[in-house]
């Protein structure tokens, strides 16, 4: 990988860079470098000879986590035409918040996403599941009560994970709630003595559009 | 052999979503969700009302 360096990249045939980028770009993944990642497996993906399905599928089930990782979705489209329709539910789980979802998808793939090595890049996704399912119980509040829907109480988070078979006390919660805030995935504070989190007026849920949580 | 970059290069850019997060509430997951929080409240306004 080193002497790659001391020549031209530009010189070598497209495939060997294709290869290359795939490659290095998979090393990316495993040491958390997902803006690296995915710009390495971005050139495989868009340089690689679009007949060779089997090449194709074999770059996006890396690109794909981490993709979702940078909170960017792949079309259904595209997992369906390259085979790789397992990670359908996960996409589902982050556009709705669902935890439950996120857990049972991780589950019935858990042998293949091992092999592969990228289960605990997804294991990480229900971060990005929590801020979604904190999203919508505040544009709930926000529809019933606008007024004081920046104001959600524990006990509202409890019971919308305990609807969704996620077994967790308030201690656990208010982990999850200030990992959120620390991740710039939420803001706000949490008040500890009055079991609530407060959010901030402007952009309560911050997008990552493209930048891994930092 | 080379081969025409086009077609892939059409795959990779346009095929992802980027700004999906929007403030839709009115799929089947948040009316349940909508149902769990409003029988959640009731419940913990019993005890503290008697």
């Amino acid at each position: 990988i080193e002497t790659a360096r001391v020549f031209d990249f530009d010189e070598f045939p497209t495939r060997d860079k294709v290869t290359y980028m795939y490659y290095t770009g998979r090393l990316e993944v495993f040491n958390d470098n997902f803006a690296q990642a995915d710009q390495k497996l971005m050139y495989a993906l868009v340089h690689c000879d679009p007949s060779k399905e089997a090449n194709i599928r074999m770059i996006l089930k890396y690109l794909v986590p981490v993709k979702l990782s940078l909170g960017i979705l792949p079309n259904e489209w595209l997992l369906r035409k390259y085979h790789i329709m397992e990670y359908n539910d996960i996409v589902q789980a982050l556009r709705k918040g669902d935890v439950r979802l996120l857990r049972r998808a991780l589950q019935a793939n858990e042998d293949q996403f091992l092999r592969s090595g990228v289960y605990l890049v997804l294991e990480k996704l229900e971060l990005q599941v929590y801020q979604r399912l904190m999203k919508k119980i505040h544009l709930i509040q926000k529809q019933k009560d606008a007024s004081r829907a920046h104001q959600i109480k524990m006990d509202s988070i409890l019971k919308a994970l305990k609807w969704l078979q996620v077994d967790m006390d308030l201690d656990e919660v208010e982990c999850i709630m200030a990992t959120l805030i620390h991740k710039n995935l939420m803001r706000g504070y949490l008040s500890h003595k009055s079991k609530v989190v407060v959010l901030s007026k402007q952009d309560p849920f911050p997008s990552l559009s493209g930048k891994p949580a930092s | 052999e080379e081969w025409d970059d086009e077609e892939g290069e059409k795959v990779a850019l346009q095929q992802w979503e980027e700004d999906w997060d929007d403030d839709d509430v009115n799929d089947d997951f948040s009316a349940q969700l909508r149902t769990e929080l409003e029988s959640a409240s009731a419940a913990a306004e019993t005890p503290a009302a008697s």
